[in-house]
């Protein structure tokens, strides 16, 4: 490819029938600032799981796109979000990350507001015009604010569909993880929070599909982790394994064990705990975890999630936010799950073997994050910006989903295709193009 | 705090935890982990933590980023030592750790001293040349045995909420 010295080569954002994407949309500080406008403020966005916030009045400060954001929960139970800014001059209500409030009183000059957001008194209210209209200066709502299965979702624009029909088929995928007992989930500790020189994007699609980078990134626990290294042939995936695709750009991999390993292998799940699986899940579902590995997907724009073995009979299921920062910087934010019915003991435990596999110091996470810094640095100039990213395994498959899959989304095989990662910059690239 | 002065070590075994707690910032700022490894207790738990940001006269909060005994240590170090098994440590970090503010005590147990420190740990790497702290209080267990001193547990206290530069691969 050559361009004129001096200018940038027009080359396309997303190129599906080449398989290339250009590098400039992963460094590019006016791409971020587009995509605040038509990803961020347009899409449902992850803000937080229900058992963060409890009790009444418990809230978590959280982000959407750049928006600083409290989430909460009233008087009555409710979960209510708004705009972390004061409607008096804008100074932040809450500037903790989480905490227990009886009410929001802005440090500024002494706004109050109760905590639905609606605003009691600006302890000047005696020299307010007679027109004053309180209810119209409550705290600004996030407009449309839905749950699915503990997660807490909002999203700034009011037109946008029901939550249910945004995840789409992925909910079929994503409930054995997040409510797969009478109980349900819980969080188990505050999230992980660490920032990565590296572009949101990256770690979405990493999750979304990228069964390519786990032998050469994560040689080092794949080689020393005690479970899997007694295993020999644990980290080859079974021929049933694959991708799986929905219409909304959401996508995720499931990876299933081999056959041949020895039987404990087999019993991924906690022993005393898989039997209400069968309370809360249907057969397919109860099908879907039977012999699963590690399933890894990604949630359009910036929620990903995992679920994997770390232990035996013991599976972490973790979900992750990839917040954006600039175009080439991220914060992420990683949280470790549980079965609200399980033994203290066993939740610690997962909690413990979950973050020393990934989160802040994650021995998985630290050999990705030092790759994803060096590809943006090696990314971020005018030279490398004529030099498109390559997709190009996606080609072969991405117009072949599997013809007798049964159960929701179009399935890819073999696993190891970066059809999701694909699919998933189309996805991106539709919300960038459309004015709407 | 009279407990405190009462328990405090006089200055001869202050001296020589404070050569135990350089020897061992030196062991790891060489990677010469083989010799950090021999100072630990057989059942040492290690612990590192970043705070929550929560409102004064409030309860703190943190989060433990690792918490593990000793087979949970060595598997990291095996992946950081073995340039074939890392990609963060290789290259390797350049790192310095500077301890300070040392207060030691005798612990209720004989020859176990409760040994509190500060540390500003400087780490670069050729990803982030710049490069980035860590800044600590540890709270440190360390036994006065037949064969030396050794780390019975270590707690390190970020004084962060999150970790700025990727991945923590280095201990503290």
């Amino acid at each position: 490819m050559s361009s004129q010295p001096g200018s940038l080569p027009n080359t396309p954002w997303v190129d599906v029938q080449r398989g290339l994407v250009s590098r400039d949309i992963f460094v590019s500080d006016d791409i971020y600032r587009l995509e605040m406008l038509r990803i961020f403020d347009r899409n449902w966005i992850f803000l937080a799981h229900e058992t963060e916030i409890a009790k009444p009045g418990d809230f978590v400060s959280r982000t959407m796109g750049q928006a600083p954001v409290v989430v909460v929960r009233d008087t009555d139970g409710r979960v209510h979000a708004f705009l972390n800014s004061c409607r008096h001059r804008g100074a932040r209500i809450c500037r903790a990350d989480s905490g227990n409030a009886r009410h929001f009183v802005c440090p500024y000059h002494g706004w109050t507001y109760e905590r639905s957001g609606r605003l009691m008194t600006t302890t000047f209210d005696r020299h307010l015009p007679q027109n004053f209209d309180f209810s119209q200066f409550g705290l600004a709502h996030v407009p449309r604010l839905e749950t699915h299965k503990g997660l807490i979702f909002g999203s700034w624009n009011t037109d946008v569909g029901p939550l249910s029909d945004y995840l789409g088929d992925i909910s079929w995928y994503i409930d054995p993880f997040l409510s797969r007992s009478p109980g349900s989930m819980e969080v188990l500790a505050p999230p992980h929070r660490w920032r990565a020189k590296s572009n949101w994007k990256v770690g979405a699609l990493n999750f979304v599909g990228d069964s390519q980078h786990i032998l050469t990134t994560h040689i080092g626990p794949l080689t020393l982790d005690p479970v899997r290294a007694a295993r020999a042939g644990f980290a080859t995936a079974a021929e049933n394994s694959f991708q799986v695709v929905t219409d909304q750009g959401h996508g995720c991999t499931l990876t299933y064990l081999a056959p041949g390993l020895p039987d404990d292998a087999y019993q991924t799940h906690p022993r005393d705990i898989e039997p209400l699986y069968r309370q809360t899940l249907n057969g397919d579902q109860l099908k879907l975890l039977d012999r699963l590995r590690v399933i890894v997907g990604t949630i359009f724009p910036n929620l990903s999630f995992i679920e994997t073995q770390v232990g035996p009979g013991q599976k972490a299921v973790i979900i992750r936010q990839w917040q954006p920062v600039s175009g080439t910087e991220m914060e992420v934010l990683s949280w470790v799950l549980a079965e609200k019915e399980a033994s203290q003991e066993y939740k610690d435990t997962v909690l413990r073997n979950g973050f020393h596999n990934f989160g802040a110091a994650g021995v998985f996470e630290q050999d990705d994050l030092e790759l994803w810094a060096s590809a943006t640095f090696a990314s971020n100039n005018a030279i490398a910006k004529q030099f498109p990213y390559s997709f190009h395994t996606a080609l072969p498959y991405i117009d072949k989903p599997e013809k007798d899959h049964r159960w929701p989304g179009r399935a890819f095989k073999p696993a190891d295709t970066e059809v999701a990662q694909l699919e998933f910059m189309r996805q991106w690239d539709r919300c960038m193009r459309s004015n709407q | 705090m009279s407990d405190l002065k009462v328990r405090a070590v006089d200055d001869a075994l202050f001296i020589e935890i404070q050569r135990f707690l350089y020897l061992e910032a030196g062991l790891l700022d060489r990677r010469e982990y083989a010799g950090w490894l021999a100072l630990l207790a057989q059942d040492i738990r290690y612990r590192v933590s970043a705070a929550v940001a929560r409102d004064a006269g409030v309860e703190p909060v943190s989060y433990a980023i690792i918490d593990e005994g000793l087979t949970g240590l060595k598997s990291r170090i095996d992946q950081i030592s073995n340039p074939r098994l890392t990609r963060a440590e290789n290259p390797p970090s350049m790192t310095r750790r500077i301890v300070s503010n040392i207060e030691a005590y005798h612990s209720q147990k004989q020859d176990e001293f409760d040994v509190v420190s500060y540390l500003l740990a400087y780490r670069s790497r050729p990803s982030i040349p710049e490069g980035g702290f860590y800044v600590a209080m540890r709270h440190d267990l360390l036994r006065r045995g037949a064969s030396g001193w050794q780390l019975l547990s270590r707690s390190v206290h970020l004084d962060q909420t999150m970790i700025f530069d990727g991945a923590l691969s280095t201990l503290l």
